[in-house]
């Protein structure tokens, strides 16, 4: 039987080889929607972006009208994704920064979007970034160039650079610590302080939790400091899982990470990367754990493994999409939680991520909330995805409003502590590779990477990698 | 330009009074209601006409907040 393919759409999209900018058309055909691109170089190319027909793909989307234009862009000087930083062809003004405050890290994981911790062993690569912070960064003092960008560590100062930056191009935006891995800064809650002083109110931090879970009083620390929510790569309920992805067994750290969040009180969210034959079938599972451990952990947030950067895992032929994600959730639920539950993203283009809130009953049945895109919500902006990023991650509720001599308001304040600790968020975001990106997605992304010298970039710009692993914008 | 309807004044000190009947607010017994659910709060009211006051910061703060969740659930 002749298979029958539809084109549905076009864009452009990179060459996997070269990452120049080349058309590209998307296809509807039996098994789900592809992405199919030609180099005049390197070829042609193919590669599944959806499973499910055509209705489903275009009722996914939802048209937002809201118009942004990133503060103070740049002039467009290359074709997309070239000249990011932000250019005035992107359509979001941004809604969470990556600041990467280290690129040194205590695991030296098979599966990194940022190689970090390639330089060797812990102790050497302090050494290395010790020796650097002299070099420039930046700080017109001289070119980046100069400095090694493998091993520079941002100064305190540099850090407030950035954040000034941020500030005058739109912020506040909520911060997201990142690296390499956070923790191995000792100034970190230097780093979160200074944020809050120029006018930051949102840091979460993304960590492999070894810290956490080492040092009991840290988590307390970083709650002292300002610290809003912790992001914990939590890959699975097995130590097989942690071996595969991590390269060594990690569950009880990951356990303790969270125990001494709890005792701190700041609110986690899960975020297993999901590699298909690795863990995609302990996707319910880590629901499960999460929900039980409510309301201290807030929610899981997915991220599908990434072909970007050091990834140990061969692209299959078929690689993770939203729609297959939302099956596993729903069948490894038993259906407490289904795929019509959720939504596409709201200001970002919404076949970048997916979301759903429930509301947990004591007996420990969900009941869904409100979806917040599409329909009248179809005009979200950065800022309305910032606040709902903050509602959601933090787990204290926080209003302006104190009681006085002649009001008492307790009934309303117990009334949204019970809403806010009943809540549970799933989501999950699908990063883009050389493979299916899509220019329409990527000049709608709000979650920037600050980098000193490009200014911010789209994260699956900044991440993207061409055959021979090489960066567009990273510097390694 | 329209008068500005004010059902309330301060005095220098704090103390609010009631525009219509001339008398202090006192603290006494209020509840919000919305969608079904009612909420027994304590707010300065007019011990005669019944006016309740409510401040600014506490309808756009937690009652705001309240409404959202509701209409979420």
């Amino acid at each position: 039987m002749k298979q029958q393919i539809r084109q549905i759409g076009e864009t452009q999209s990179v060459c996997p080889v070269c990452l120049q900018t080349i058309e590209a058309v998307k296809s509807a055909e039996q098994d789900g929607i592809y992405l199919e691109k030609e180099c005049p170089q390197h070829g042609r190319f193919r590669t599944l972006i959806w499973e499910g027909n055509e209705e489903s793909y275009l009722s996914w989307d939802m048209e937002n009208t809201a118009v942004e234009t990133p503060v103070l862009a740049k002039r467009m000087t290359e074709e997309c994704p070239k000249s990011c930083g932000l250019c005035e062809e992107h359509k979001r003004k941004g809604c969470c920064v990556l600041l990467e405050v280290t690129r040194r890290c205590n695991l030296n994981c098979p599966v990194c979007f940022a190689s970090a911790g390639e330089k060797g062993s812990e102790s050497s690569e302090t050494a290395e970034a010790d020796r650097c912070t002299s070099a420039a960064y930046g700080d017109g003092s001289g070119s980046v160039e100069e400095a090694c960008g493998s091993c520079h560590e941002p100064t305190l100062e540099e850090i407030r650079q950035q954040y000034v930056y941020l500030m005058e191009h739109g912020g506040p935006f909520n911060i997201q610590l990142s690296g390499g891995e956070p923790t191995m800064r000792d100034d970190l809650t230097d780093i979160i302080r200074l944020g809050r002083e120029i006018g930051f109110t949102f840091f979460q931090l993304n960590t492999n939790g070894l810290r956490l879970a080492k040092e009991p009083d840290y988590a307390v620390q970083l709650k002292e400091a300002g610290l809003s929510t912790v992001f914990l790569q939590f890959d699975g309920v097995t130590d097989d899982v942690y071996q595969a992805l991590r390269g060594r067994p990690l569950l009880e750290q990951k356990m303790q990470a969270i125990d001494n969040c709890r005792k701190a009180g700041i609110g986690v969210c899960l975020v297993p990367v999901i590699a298909p034959g690795v863990n995609e079938e302990q996707i319910g599972s880590i629901i499960r754990f999460a929900m039980e451990r409510m309301p201290f952990v807030r929610g899981v947030h997915f991220q599908p493994i990434s072909y970007f950067g050091r990834c140990g895992q061969e692209r299959p032929e078929k690689p993770i999409t939203i729609p297959r994600i939302l099956k596993d959730i729903e069948e490894q639920t038993n259906g407490k939680m289904k795929a019509a539950d959720f939504a596409g993203g709201g200001a970002e283009n919404p076949y970048c991520s997916f979301h759903a809130g429930y509301q947990i009953r004591p007996d420990g049945s969900t009941k869904l909330m409100a979806k917040k895109s599409g329909g009248c919500c179809c005009n979200t902006t950065s800022d309305d995805s910032r606040k709902f990023v903050e509602d959601r991650w933090k787990l204290n509720i926080q209003t302006s409003f104190t009681e006085t001599v002649f009001s008492e308001t307790s009934a309303l304040d117990a009334f949204l502590q019970e809403i806010h600790q009943r809540t549970f968020t799933v989501s999950g975001m699908l990063f883009q590779d050389a493979y299916n990106l899509d220019l329409q997605r990527l000049k709608r992304c709000y979650i920037l990477e600050m980098d000193p010298s490009f200014g911010m970039v789209p994260f699956c710009a900044y991440n993207l990698t061409d055959a021979e692993g090489k960066y567009l914008y990273r510097r390694i | 330009m329209a008068a500005e309807k004010n059902y309330y004044s301060i005095d220098p000190k704090g103390q609010l009074t009631c525009r219509k009947c001339k008398v202090p607010l006192v603290k006494g017994k209020a509840k919000f209601m919305y969608l079904d659910n009612g909420f027994p709060v304590e707010m300065p009211v007019c011990p005669q006409c019944g006016f309740i006051y409510v401040p600014e910061e506490l309808a756009l703060g937690k009652v705001l907040a309240v409404e959202k969740a509701l209409e979420d659930k």
